[in-house]
């Protein structure tokens, strides 16, 4: 079965990826996953200088998900570089080096000190931190700074950007299309939803910033709508990420027009869930005969289709920002459109 | 090298906190239940058998512990290995614990024969190897770790008081099979409860301040229980310059180090030592303000925690 995918200029085996913050540096994890049979590894988001994150508590299950407030705790730039792309140049794994900034000088000095490391496949730009108060998800909502920036960055390396977008805006396709514009090659739509949990017992909050971004299976449907909405919206591959949990999760991100999916939350409880999850995608679609996952992308971008005194199914179709209605046509053929 | 001596190794270096990680031989693997009887107090002594490939846990190490769908809970929950024995195909893990929310009451409904999910042995245990009388301080369901400490001193051929309190005599849990197995490891059990109604009326801090005079000098303390009480038993060690090792807790999601959601603060000693050492520590992230509760701990020398910000 050919489930291999592009991520711009970055090929995968396979569109199942670790989401950052939830499989360390690959190494963790690398004695009960076979990483060779992962579409790639995206790593913790890595800042300028080590941050020590937030202080306790950082985690609080929910109904069916988990609010976390991390605080982007990484080693840094330096320490990244020196002991981390060593270890990560040996694994056999395809790497995405998630980077988070600040300010767009920030993200360009990152980029300019890792641009050119052979042993990164792409960077991911984490836009969408719920958790930090100065560049979090709140600072990077404005659409002109997300275009501008990217225009910045996209000559400091030939590796494909991916911009990680947040939940929490008024139109995420808004967003895309600007990071898009901007010259992005992918976008991952999404990052954790802002939320909050309180021990009513103790009359306290249950974590120590009061709100932290919510994860795991309570937050799939929300993330498909949005993923569907950046994948409308975008010629450019979009990543769904937000409560993949099985291989059937993942498909339903590709329906909408995903090229590749994110694992989190789910390693936490499975360590080898994003393997298991590919397991499961080859097995639902040899199930219906399907060899090649380009044919079941797209295949449910369009509305259901509603009773006759509508608009004509073609007309109906027409994508939101009107650039022709060819690259959402959803045929049954399962091609829905040509990707770059 | 096992973890604990790992950790010995590491903290004769001067490695505050521990920090070079022991190298993961953690699995998850499916579990039956075995025995699973009630405790008293609202405690359960559970057993699991494990295959073979899952590796032999430490006094001090954990499990994360996960129900099999359809679950109350989403996340795997932490739970220290209470003792360990061979069995037909692998090993037989106990557990004691304190059914206090949905996923320890799920847990608590299971039978014999039932599959959970146990992914572990994982953090670093109690470091057997450092001299001295071991002194075990227990707090309440804190004593199943300890048992399973003194009988891996047993097999060193030394012999440990232990020190179990509680808030009253029905929460020392299990204490006729504690003291059972104590005995039969040769220790002895020295009791105390808040309210008097077993033992000494007080503290375990208040027994270690009556016992220890009478014990062989040097001591070593390897603590189990609330953070309140493990809060003065390390503060009672550095009072008395004596080495303490405090088995912690956090809220956990992966158990693994990879999600950075369990930090407890390091001392100001262990960061100015880390920032001074940082060039030649091959950490995984790691902060000098924060350690990891289950890849730097479970358990912590009482000098390396800032225990004013421990709750
Ligand atoms: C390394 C480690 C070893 C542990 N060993 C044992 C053990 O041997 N026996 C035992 O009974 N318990 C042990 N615990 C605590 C146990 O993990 C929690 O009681 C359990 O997670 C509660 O889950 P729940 O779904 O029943 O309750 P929840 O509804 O999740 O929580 C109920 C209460 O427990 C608190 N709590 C939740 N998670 C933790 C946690 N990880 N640590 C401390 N408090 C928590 C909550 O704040 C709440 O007050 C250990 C914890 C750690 C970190
Ligand atoms: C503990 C934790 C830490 C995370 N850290 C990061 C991070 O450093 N950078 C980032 O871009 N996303 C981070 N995320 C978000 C995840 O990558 C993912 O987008 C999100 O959790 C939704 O997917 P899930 O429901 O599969 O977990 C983190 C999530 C969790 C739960
Ligand atoms: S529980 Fe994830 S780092 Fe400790």
């Amino acid at each position: 079965m050919d489930l291999a995918v592009r991520i711009g200029s970055l090929a995968l085996r396979n569109p199942v990826v670790t989401a950052s913050g939830t499989f360390g540096y690959g190494d963790e994890y690398a004695h009960v996953v076979d990483l060779a049979t992962i579409g790639a590894v995206i790593t913790k988001t890595v800042t300028l200088e080590p941050r020590a994150g937030n202080q306790p508590a950082r985690i609080a299950e929910t109904a069916g998900g988990m609010l976390n407030s991390i605080g982007l705790e990484n080693v840094g730039l330096e320490r990244f570089r020196r002991e981390k792309l060593p270890k990560l140049a040996a694994l056999d794994a395809t790497v995405i080096a998630s980077l988070g900034g600040e300010t767009p000088a920030e993200l360009a000095a990152l980029l300019e000190a890792l641009g050119r490391e052979k042993a990164i496949g792409a960077f991911e730009l984490n836009f969408s931190c719920p958790n930090v108060s100065k560049g979090g998800a709140i600072y990077w909502t404005d659409a002109r700074r997300l275009e501008r920036t990217l225009r910045q960055l996209k000559p400091l390396t030939r590796a494909p950007l991916i911009a990680k977008l947040s939940p929490d805006v008024t139109s995420i396709a808004e967003l895309a299309r600007a990071c898009e514009q901007g010259g992005a090659d992918a976008i991952t739509a999404v990052n954790t939803f802002v939320g909050m949990a309180l021990d009513l017992d103790a009359a306290g909050h249950r974590l120590n910033r009061s709100t932290g971004g919510l994860s795991g299976p309570a937050i799939k449907p929300l993330a498909l709508a949005r993923c569907h909405e950046a994948a409308r919206a975008v010629r450019i591959p979009v990543l769904g990420s937000g409560g993949i949990m099985s291989g059937r999760d993942a498909l339903e991100f590709i329906a909408v027009g995903a090229t590749a999916v994110q694992v989190g939350t789910a390693s936490f409880i499975r360590p080898r869930a994003a393997a298991e999850v590919v397991d499961g995608m080859r097995a639902f679609l040899a199930a219906r005969g399907i060899r090649r996952i380009a044919e079941w992308r797209g295949r449910l971008m369009e509305p259901p289709a509603t009773p006759a005194r509508r608009a004509p199914a073609a007309r109906r179709a027409k994508p939101r920002n009107g650039r022709g209605a060819s690259r959402t046509r959803c045929d049954g053929s399962g091609r829905s459109r040509a990707r770059r | 090298m096992s973890a604990t001596d790992e950790i010995t190794r590491a903290r004769a270096a001067g490695d505050p906190g521990g920090i070079v990680a022991p190298p993961a031989a953690w699995r998850q693997v499916d579990a039956t239940v075995g025995a699973h009887r009630d405790a008293g107090a609202g405690h359960r002594c559970l057993e699991l058998h494990v295959p073979r490939t899952f590796a032999r846990p430490e006094p001090g190490q954990f499990v994360q512990l996960l129900l099999a769908p359809p679950a109350p809970v989403l996340l795997p929950r932490p739970m220290s290995v209470a003792s360990v024995s061979a069995s037909a195909g692998g090993l037989t893990l106990g557990f004691l614990y304190a059914a206090v929310g949905a996923g320890t009451q799920a847990l608590a409904a299971l039978s014999t024969g039932a599959v959970v999910h146990v992914l572990g042995p994982l953090g670093r245990g109690f470091p057997l190897d450092v001299a001295g009388t071991p002194v075990l301080v227990a707090g309440g369901r804190g004593v199943a770790p300890l048992l399973f400490a003194a009988e891996a001193f047993a097999r060193r051929a030394r012999r440990c008081e232990l020190l179990f309190g509680a808030r009253d005599a029905a929460h020392l849990v299990a204490l006729a099979g504690a003291t059972a197995r104590l005995e039969s490891a040769g220790g002895r059990m020295h009791l105390a409860t808040d309210d008097g109604s077993r033992g000494l009326a007080g503290t375990v801090v208040d027994l270690l301040d009556r016992i220890a005079p009478r014990l062989r000098a040097p001591l070593v303390i390897h603590a189990c229980g609330p953070h309140a009480m493990l809060r003065a038993v390390a503060r009672w060690g550095l009072r008395h310059e004596t080495p303490a090792f405090l088995a912690m807790e956090s809220v956990m999601a992966c158990g693994t180090g990879v999600c950075r959601g369990c930090p407890l603060p390091r001392s100001e000693s262990a960061r100015t030592e880390l920032a001074r050492r940082r060039d030649r520590i091959p950490s995984l992230y790691g902060s000098p303000e924060f350690a990891m509760c289950c890849t730097d701990g479970p358990v912590f020398a009482a000098p390396d925690l800032d225990w004013e910000r421990i709750h």
